[in-house]
C-alpha cells in the first residue's frame, strides 16, 4: 500500500501559548505555537493538529488568529479542535484556514451534530476526538472538556455510532497514557481499529520512537499524533523565555530541566527509523 | 512590463478558499477569490477548488450562475485547475448522496471508493504517490506534472473518485489498498487533480508554479 | 426540636460584614486572617508578587537549604528528616527532592484521611514505591467518627478532626524517633493569603505548631464541649492514649528534643503546585483524579479523602469561600491563568455540591440527610446568604 503513515505533531494551546500537560492536566508552557509549527513543517510533519485545551472550560475558542497566521506560511493540512460547538464555529475555523475540525464535547452532548456537520462540510472535514479513560472493570469511558467530565459513554459503542453518523476520521487519545511517555494503549487501539472502517489516528503516550514503531507495525493506523516526544526535543535548542507577560506557567522553561520520562526526538529521526523498519513515510527533501 | 499574474479562485461559497489563496500568494501570484463572471474571465488563470458534497456544490454553482464563468474560462485556453471536489464537478455526474449532474466538461462519472474495494478505509486521507501516464496529446506545452518524481507524496482527502470515460484524459493514477484510481486528468488547458497541491508542501507548490507559470 | 450550635467556633464572629473581592485574584475578604490594601489587593497577591518576583535570590536560598540539610544529614542509618506526607503532589515533591537531590534520609509520615479514595490510596502507595519508608497512622475509628460529627456541628467542618491529627502527628513522631527536622511544602497561610509575618522565614517556631488551625477552639476545649453537650459522645468512646496524636507535644518538649518547628520547602524553592504535579507524575507515579474534582476545575489537588469535598463545601457555606476560588486564586498569582479566567471558572464550579461521596459522608458521621442540612443552614452567615424562591444564593457573588 502506498499511502504513507501520517506523523502529526499535536499542539495544545492556551491563549497565546503552547502548553503540555500530563493526562491532559496542567498548563506548563513550552513556547509559542508559531515557532513549533514552523519547525515541524520544515522537519516534514504531515499535518498539524491544534487543540485549544481550555475552550470548553471557558466556553470560548480562540485559535482563529493563530490558524490564520499559520496557514499563510505552512502548506500542510491543519486540523483544529477545542470549543467547536456549532456549524458557525466550523465555518469560522475553515475560513480562518483550517482544513479539518476536531469535535468532542459537542459531539457527545449532541451526536446529531456530527451528521449535520458532515453533510454540510463533507465527512472528511469532520474529525471526532475521543478522550478515553480506563475504568476499574477494564472498559473505557469517553470524557469531555479536556478529560474533565465523564460522558458515561463506553468508547467502543461510541466510536461505532460516530462512524454511522458520518464522521470522516477518529482521533483517539489515551488519557491514562498522555504525557506520561509510557507508550500507547495498544489494546484499546486495536479494538478501535477493528470496530470501524474510517481512518483512525492515535494520540497519547509516545515516550520514545520505539513506542510509535510498535503501534504502527501491527495496527492499520492512519496516523499518529505526537506531542511530548517532539516538543521536549524542540525546546532543547529553542527555549523562548520572554514574551509571557500576560500569562503562562513558564517555571519549567526557565529551569532548563530535561524531562526524564521522555526520550525526545525530532520528526526526521522518527521517520528515518520508521522507514528503516519498512513503514512507509513521507520524507520531504 | 510585469503585469502581475492574476488567478481567480472561483468562490461557490462552500469551501475553505484561504488555503489555496495563501499558497498562491506565497508563490507571488495575485489572487481574486470571486464569483463574478467578468473578474474570472479577465484573470490569467482560474481554479475551481472544493471540499464538501457534490450535490450541494452544484446547487451553489447554479444559484451563483457560475457555470458560464467556468465553461467560458476553459474555452479561453488559459490554464484551469480543478482540485478535489472541483475536480469531480468537471465530470458528467456523481452518485454522491443522490444522482447529480456535474458540469460535463470531461466525460465520465464520480463514484464512491468502496465500489473499487469494500475493505479499504474511507475517506482516503493522507499522503500518497502518483504514477504519471504517458501523455500524447499535450497542448501548448501545458504539462504540469512534467517534473514529477514518482517518489513524491501529495495530500489526499476524499471518499469519491473519478472514472473518466476517455482513457486519454487520464494523467495520473494512484494506488490505495490494492486498487488504482485516477488521481489527475489533463485535457487541453485543464489540469484537475484529486489531491490538494495547496496542502502538499513544497512539492504541491511546485505543481502550482508549473500550472500558472506563464 | 431543631439543631442549635454552640459558640466555640470563633472565626465566624470576626468576618467583615462588607464583602470585597480582590482586584487581582479571586479571593474575598471573608477569608480568615486576610487583609486588603488600599488598592483592593489581598495579602496573598502582595506576598505572591514578592515570592514570584526577582527580589528573591533563589541561588542564595538554595545555599541556605544545603547548609541546613548538611547540619541534619545522618549517615549512621537513622532518619534525619520527617516529611508529613499524604502521597499527594506537594509532599511527594518535597520527599523526593530531599531524598534524591539532597541525599537526606526522609521518613514520610501519614495521618490517614478520614476515608481513602481509590485514587488517593493508589497515589499513596505509588509514592512509597518511589522509595520511601512510611508510617501510616489511622486513629481510633469509633472515636474519630464522633469527633468528626462534633466538628461538623460545632465548627462547621467535619474535616477539622483530620487537620488536628495532621498537624500533631508528625511532631509526636519526631519527638519519639529523635528526628529534629520536620519539612513541609508550603506555608499555607502565606501562599493562600494571610499573615505576612512568616513570608520571609524558612520556618515557623515550635511555639506555632498546631496553633492557627484551631478555629478558636483548642482540642481539649472542643472535646470537653462534646462530652458535655453531645449524647453520641462519651468517655467510653476513647482511652486517654487515643488522644495522643490529636495534640502536638508542648513547646517545651519540642524545644528539649531539638525540634525546630515547621520548615517550609517553599522558602527555598519557588513553589508551584502545578509544577509539583508534573514532578510527581514524572517521578513518583502520581496520577490525577480520573475525573474533575467536584467543586473545582482541577484534577490533581487534594484527592485522597472522600470527606474532603465537605470541608470545602462547608467553608463555602460559612465564608463563601469554595474550593475553586482557592485554586483559581493560586493559579492567578502564579501567572498560569488570568483573573478573567478565574472568574469564569468560579461561575462554573464554585460551590458545586460534592454529591459523589455524600452518602459516605452521612454514614461516616452517622447522621441523616435532614440533620446534615439542618446543621449546614446554621452555618450560613446572614450577611452572605439569602433565600430566593426557596433556593439559597450568595448575596455578593464574584465579580
Amino acid at each position: 500500500m502506498s499511502l504513507a503513515l501520517r506523523i502529526i505533531p499535536r499542539l495544545d494551546i492556551k491563549g497565546p501559548n503552547l502548553v503540555k500537560g500530563i493526562h491532559l492536566e496542567g498548563l506548563r508552557v513550552l513556547g509559542k505555537p508559531e515557532a513549533f509549527a514552523k519547525f515541524y513543517y520544515e522537519q516534514g510533519a504531515d499535518e498539524l493538529f491544534y487543540q485549544d485545551v481550555v475552550a470548553s472550560l471557558y466556553g470560548r475558542n480562540s485559535l482563529q488568529e493563530i490558524i490564520s497566521r499559520t496557514a499563510k506560511e505552512i502548506f500542510i493540512p491543519l486540523t483544529v479542535g477545542g470549543g467547536i460547538r456549532n456549524i458557525e464555529d466550523i465555518s469560522n475555523m475553515l475560513q480562518a484556514g483550517a482544513d479539518k475540525v476536531s469535535i468532542n464535547t459537542s459531539a457527545i452532548s449532541n451526536p446529531e451534530f456530527i451528521g449535520l456537520a458532515s453533510n454540510i462540510f463533507g465527512s472528511s472535514t469532520i474529525v471526532i476526538s475521543i478522550e478515553a479513560i480506563k475504568q476499574p472493570d477494564g472498559s473505557y469511558i469517553a470524557f469531555t472538556d479536556n478529560g474533565r467530565n465523564s460522558s458515561g459513554k463506553e468508547v467502543i459503542s461510541w466510536v461505532k455510532e460516530i462512524e454511522q453518523l458520518g464522521a470522516g476520521e477518529i482521533l483517539l487519545t489515551f488519557v491514562d497514557k498522555e504525557g506520561s511517555g509510557k507508550g500507547f494503549d495498544l489494546v484499546l487501539a486495536k479494538q478501535i481499529c477493528d470496530a470501524v472502517k474510517i481512518p483512525v489516528v492515535i494520540h497519547g503516550g509516545a515516550g520514545n520512537m520505539r513506542h510509535v514503531l510498535d503501534a504502527v507495525k501491527d495496527l492499520p493506523l492512519s496516523g499518529v499524533a505526537i506531542a511530548s516526544l517532539f516538543h521536549y526535543d524542540f525546546i532543547l535548542h529553542n527555549r523562548q523565555i520572554d514574551g509571557y507577560e500576560e500569562e503562562g506557567n513558564i517555571d519549567f522553561l526557565k529551569s532548563n530541566r530535561v524531562l526524564s520520562s521522555i526520550e525526545s526526538k525530532s520528526i526526521k529521526e522518527l521517520k528515518l527509523l520508521l522507514l528503516d523498519n519498512n513503514v512507509l513515510c513521507r520524507i520531504d527533501e | 512590463m510585469n503585469k502581475p499574474y492574476k488567478i481567480a479562485v472561483i468562490d461557490y461559497q462552500m469551501s475553505n478558499m484561504f488555503s489555496i489563496k495563501n499558497a498562491l500568494t506565497a508563490l507571488g501570484f495575485e489572487v481574486e477569490v470571486t464569483s463574478d463572471y467578468s473578474t474570472i474571465i479577465s484573470c490569467d488563470g482560474a481554479i475551481l477548488p472544493g471540499v464538501g458534497s457534490f450535490p450541494e456544490a452544484m446547487k451553489h454553482i447554479k444559484e451563483l450562475n457560475l457555470e458560464a464563468s467556468i465553461i467560458d474560462f476553459i474555452a479561453s485556453g488559459k490554464p484551469f485547475l480543478g482540485i478535489c471536489l472541483g475536480f469531480h464537478l468537471l465530470f458528467d455526474k456523481s452518485n454522491e448522496i443522490e444522482d447529480t449532474f456535474g458540469l460535463g466538461v470531461i466525460p465520465g462519472e464520480v463514484k464512491h471508493l468502496s465500489v473499487l474495494n469494500e475493505e479499504i478505509r474511507i475517506p482516503h486521507v493522507g499522503w500518497n504517490k502518483i504514477q504519471k501516464k504517458q501523455k500524447h496529446n499535450i497542448k501548448n506545452n501545458f504539462d504540469p506534472l512534467k517534473k514529477l518524481n514518482e517518489q513524491e507524496y501529495f495530500y489526499f482527502i476524499h471518499s469519491f473518485y473519478v472514472e473518466p470515460e476517455d482513457n486519454n484524459d487520464i494523467y495520473s493514477t494512484t494506488e490505495y489498498g490494492g486498487i488504482n484510481f485516477c488521481s489527475s486528468i489533463l485535457k487541453d488547458n485543464i489540469f484537475a487533480c484529486q489531491f490538494h497541491p495547496e496542502k502538499s508542501g513544497r512539492k504541491g507548490a511546485n505543481i502550482l508554479s508549473e500550472i500558472f507559470n506563464r | 426540636m431543631g439543631f442549635k450550635r454552640g459558640n466555640i467556633e470563633k472565626q465566624v464572629n470576626v468576618m467583615p460584614k462588607n464583602v470585597l473581592w480582590c482586584k487581582k485574584c479571586v479571593l474575598s475578604n471573608q477569608r480568615p486572617r486576610i487583609t486588603f490594601d488600599e488598592d483592593g489587593v489581598c495579602t496573598g497577591c502582595r506576598n505572591a508578587v514578592y515570592k514570584n518576583g526577582s527580589q528573591i535570590d533563589w541561588n542564595l536560598r538554595e545555599k541556605e537549604l544545603v547548609k541546613l540539610l548538611d547540619q541534619h544529614r545522618r549517615d549512621d542509618g537513622h532518619w534525619d528528616v520527617i516529611v508529613p506526607s499524604s502521597g499527594g503532589k506537594d509532599s511527594g515533591y518535597v520527599a523526593h527532592q530531599l531524598r534524591y537531590k539532597y541525599g537526606m534520609n526522609p521518613l514520610t509520615v501519614t495521618w490517614s484521611p478520614l476515608q481513602y479514595t481509590d485514587i488517593g490510596f493508589q497515589n499513596f502507595q505509588s509514592c512509597i514505591d518511589a522509595g520511601f519508608t512510611n508510617l501510616l497512622c489511622t486513629p481510633n475509628g469509633r472515636f474519630q467518627r464522633k469527633l468528626a460529627r462534633l466538628c461538623f456541628e460545632e465548627l462547621g467542618d467535619a474535616f477539622h478532626v483530620f487537620v488536628l491529627g495532621q498537624s500533631a502527628y508528625p511532631f509526636q513522631m519526631a519527638k519519639r524517633l529523635g528526628i529534629k527536622l520536620v519539612f513541609y511544602g508550603e506555608n499555607g497561610d502565606v501562599d493562600y493569603g494571610g499573615d505576612p509575618e512568616y513570608l520571609d522565614k524558612p520556618c515557623k517556631p515550635s511555639s506555632e505548631v498546631g496553633k492557627q488551625i484551631s478555629k478558636g477552639a483548642p482540642f481539649r476545649e472542643l472535646l470537653d464541649f462534646g462530652l458535655k453537650n453531645k449524647d453520641y459522645l462519651s468517655s467510653d468512646d476513647f482511652t486517654e492514649a487515643d488522644l495522643t496524636f490529636y495534640e502536638p507535644p508542648s513547646t517545651e518538649e519540642l524545644t528539649q528534643s531539638g525540634i525546630q518547628g515547621m520548615h517550609y520547602f517553599s522558602y527555598y524553592h519557588k513553589w508551584s503546585p502545578q509544577e509539583n504535579y508534573y514532578y510527581c507524575a514524572e517521578h513518583t507515579g502520581f496520577k490525577p483524579n480520573p475525573e474533575r474534582t467536584e467543586g473545582t476545575y482541577s484534577k490533581y489537588a487534594s484527592l485522597d479523602d472522600k470527606m474532603d469535598g465537605f470541608h470545602y463545601y462547608l467553608r463555602y457555606i460559612k465564608f463563601g469561600l469554595g474550593r475553586c476560588m482557592e485554586e483559581a486564586a493560586h493559579e492567578i498569582r502564579d501567572g498560569h491563568i488570568t483573573r478573567e479566567e478565574g472568574v469564569a471558572l468560579m461561575n462554573r464550579y464554585e460551590g458545586e455540591f460534592p454529591k459523589k461521596y455524600f452518602k459516605d459522608f452521612l454514614e461516616y458521621l452517622d447522621i441523616t440527610e435532614a440533620h446534615f442540612w439542618e446543621v449546614v443552614d446554621t452555618w450560613r452567615a446572614p450577611h452572605l446568604w439569602r433565600k430566593v424562591d426557596g433556593n439559597w444564593e450568595l448575596k455578593h457573588p464574584i465579580k
